[in-house]
């Protein structure tokens, strides 16, 4: 007896220490001593991937009434410093616009992996989410379908809605609503040194119209294949979401897909016919040797890859490797298809102000946003207007990627299994550069994603 | 007069007892507090989650299962691959990285020249981040820039495709991880070394023992408390491998990487179903301590003989 009572007066102890704590931090009323104390806190648990950024200014506008003051928090992820900064300005314009609203930002580290979801997961299951967050577009259907984020269909205008390019409402519209919006679109097609090219006297297709065909496109890549260098980089050893970015759309340029149109299974979608063949095609340019299964991260800006396939961000890589390259249309099979997404906005169900909520999601989507974004990502803009007015989309190698976003990008499908189904597609992708039967691969896949999508089945 | 007096001392004698220990939980209680929150707890909660449906997206609307996740495990074909491949890499590394570790420490130990610089040398990749030294391997494996194939190149010998070949993946990092891993076991089998006493060698050396003879009858003898220590400590690291495949290989190819921590981690976080990866967790947790269980028993019946 004695015992428990002295552990649970040590736990009432530990218990009032907590409490005191929490006292302290929100009397506090000094912002950098906050600050300090939540990097401690992250600190001891481990978490210095967190950053607390406090934007805007420091409460200086007394007269306004307290009360009157709207308190938002949105969460944004980090994968170069540039775009993070970006991001904070937009955020820090938008506190300055708005004399009642007042956003709190949290940038949050993205590997590229499972950083950022990682996190955004704890949170959830904490309890602790902001009023808006950045989600990754194809997994909106799983936020969605969680009731995690809300529909911003009431809120949205027609108008606004239709200046949107269409992969980005397709990405972020789950079950006939409209749930996320994207500031920036990805889309992927080959890079190609213009000087390789030249030198084997090949010719660039430039726009969709000439794009090659598979049988086109494993001829060059033979053609440009040498002792010293490889005719196309996949970049292979990325395994993970860029898998499925831009390896989903040889399933669909082959009339094929990876799960059916209403969500309910993949089985004779991402084992079918059109999937198993477009999965062979990328294993003969594995058989041929024209490309490296794990090829060294400048391959392409030193010449030891003709081409490469991959997004828009390869552009800004060789410009400032000073080469002469260009943007050739993703290969095609049945029809022509390129690939899609990027990040998006999506607002909490739990938002105590929706209204204010979605004001912020659209002014991080706005005209203004998108441009700017464009303009120190490399990424194309998500809205049709935007193309109009950046010149850098009128002519080459960028009308290419324009003609792509408006008129062939097909969004990865949206369904709650995204997770499962994604990862399954990257196994089975990837193993294309094994020597296996990928029919056997494919089907071993589609019964984890088959079990995956009972959880969702009612 | 006397009884009372005497009482009162017990009296007096039990409460400085009890404030003496009452001390000493207070002393305690830090540690107690830390475990309870940072290790008793998520335990508790890790057994709980394995009877339910847990999902991360829906934390509210989980419900109980019974021992559904458990049946499913033993039917869960990447499971089972993750639970064979770390069964392989402990197999593997456990002799050989023990056995490297002695011989180094065995080097070291010698008098020669610049000792210090190779037991420096030797210990220095422990320091090192296992985070680092995965992303320096995977330069070093590069199939056409990577060191090792160059090297390879230069002596005639074709490009090895070390991470990239479902047959070779596995062992490289095995070499890897000895690499990594050997110098820490080195500095223990170093203090065992150092503490077998110098005059069973010299009555070694009488007996005309050879060499080979000495290492066999005096210093492996010498060093088995040692060993047991080493045996248990790599053997339990062994089965907790994660960073080097979620580095060097994302698991692969065709899963011949995947581990069963990693498997745990992907379930969890990427797939967000914490009810089956805390059961996955339950099941590793116990071939763990099985494990664990059957070396210590081995190793007291060892020195009961």
């Amino acid at each position: 007896m004695k015992k428990y009572f002295m552990l649970s007066s040590v736990l009432f102890l530990s218990g009032a220490l907590a409490a005191c704590n929490g006292g302290d931090e929100e009397n506090l009323e000094n912002a950098g001593e906050v600050a300090g104390n939540n990097a401690n806190e992250s600190n001891e648990s481990n978490e210095s991937n967190d950053d607390e950024v406090e934007t805007g200014e420091v409460e200086t506008d007394v007269e306004a009434t307290g009360d009157e003051s709207v308190e938002l928090e949105i969460w944004i992820h980090q994968t170069n410093e540039d775009e993070t900064a970006f991001y904070v300005d937009r955020i820090d314009a938008f506190n300055e616009a708005e004399d009642d609203i007042h956003v709190t930002t949290e940038v949050i580290i993205d590997d590229g992996a499972s950083a950022y979801s990682d996190s955004v997961n704890a949170s959830l299951v904490a309890g602790e989410l902001p009023d808006v967050l950045a989600i990754d577009g194809p997994y909106t259907a799983s936020f969605a379908d969680a009731d995690v984020i809300q529909s911003i269909d009431e809120y949205i205008s027609d108008e606004d809605q239709d200046d949107f390019v269409d992969s980005i409402i397709q990405q972020g519209t789950y079950d006939g609503s409209l749930y996320t919006l994207g500031a920036m679109e990805g889309s992927a097609g080959l890079f190609y040194n213009k000087e390789i090219f030249e030198e084997e006297g090949i010719e660039a297709p430039t726009s969709i119209d000439d794009a090659w065909d598979w049988d086109e496109f494993l001829d060059v890549a033979k053609e440009l294949t040498t002792e010293e260098r490889y005719g196309l980089n996949l970049f292979f050893d990325d395994v993970g979401e860029f898998m499925t970015f831009t390896g989903a759309p040889f399933i669909w340029s082959n009339n094929g897909a990876l799960i059916a149109e209403d969500g309910s299974t993949a089985d004779g979608y991402l084992n079918g016919p059109e999937s198993v063949e477009a999965f062979e095609f990328v294993s003969t340019l594995f058989d041929e040797e024209v490309v490296s299964q794990s090829p060294p991260e400048t391959q392409f800006q030193e010449g030891e890859a003709a081409m490469a396939l991959t997004g828009p961000w390869m552009g800004l890589m060789a410009e400032d490797a000073d080469m002469d390259w260009g943007i050739i249309p993703y290969p095609e099979k049945e029809r022509a298809v390129s690939p899609s997404g990027s990040m998006a906005y999506g607002m909490t169900a739990d938002s105590e102000n929706p209204d204010e909520a979605y004001e912020l999601l659209a002014w991080m989507t706005n005209e203004e946003s998108a441009e700017g974004l464009s303009e120190v990502t490399g990424m194309p803009p998500s809205r049709e207007s935007v193309f109009d007015s950046m010149e850098k989309y009128d002519d080459e190698p960028w009308s290419v990627i324009r003609e792509q976003v408006t008129e062939t990008a097909q969004a990865r499908p949206a369904t709650p299994a995204y997770p499962v189904l994604t990862d399954a597609f990257s196994e089975i992708y990837s193993a294309a550069a094994q020597d296996v039967d990928m029919q056997e691969i494919a089907d071993q896949e589609v019964e984890r994603v088959e079990r995956e999508l009972e959880r969702f089945a009612d | 007069m006397g009884c009372e007096e005497i009482m009162k001392q017990k009296k007096l004698l039990k409460s400085h007892k009890s404030q003496e220990a009452f001390t000493g939980y207070l002393f305690l209680a830090p540690a107690l507090v830390l475990l309870s929150i940072f290790l008793l707890y998520p335990i508790g909660t890790m057994f709980y989650y394995s009877l339910t449906d847990f999902y991360i997206l829906s934390p509210d609307d989980r419900s109980f299962v019974g021992f559904e996740n458990f049946i499913r495990i033993f039917s869960d074909a990447q499971f089972l691959n993750a639970f064979g491949n770390t069964v392989y890499f402990a197999v593997i590394i456990v002799p050989v990285q023990m056995s490297v570790a002695l011989g180094l420490a065995i080097l070291v130990n010698k008098n020669i020249k610049g000792r210090t610089f190779f037991r420096t040398a030797f210990f220095s990749p422990v320091v090192m981040s296992l985070v680092v030294v995965s992303i320096l391997w995977t330069f070093l494996y590069n199939p056409s820039e990577g060191l090792f194939n160059e090297i390879l190149g230069a002596v005639g010998i074709p490009e090895q495709p070390f991470l990239t070949s479902p047959d070779q993946a596995m062992n490289s990092i095995i070499v890897m991880s000895i690499w990594q891993g050997a110098g820490f076991q080195m500095l223990i089998f170093l203090a065992g070394l150092q503490n077998i006493p110098e005059h069973l060698y010299e009555a070694a050396e009488i007996d005309g023992a050879s060499m080979w003879q000495k290492f066999l009858h005096v210093t492996l003898p010498g060093l088995k408390n040692v060993s047991l220590f080493i045996f248990i400590t790599i053997t339990i690291a062994a089965f907790k491998l994660l960073v080097q495949p979620m580095i060097m290989t994302q698991g692969g190819p065709l899963g011949s990487t995947q581990s069963l921590v990693y498997e745990i981690y992907e379930t969890g976080f990427n797939y967000r179903d914490v009810g089956y990866a805390s059961s996955m967790a339950v099941v590793f947790t116990l071939i763990v301590l099985i494990v664990a269980i059957i070396q210590r028993k081995v190793a007291s019946e060892e020195r009961g003989s």
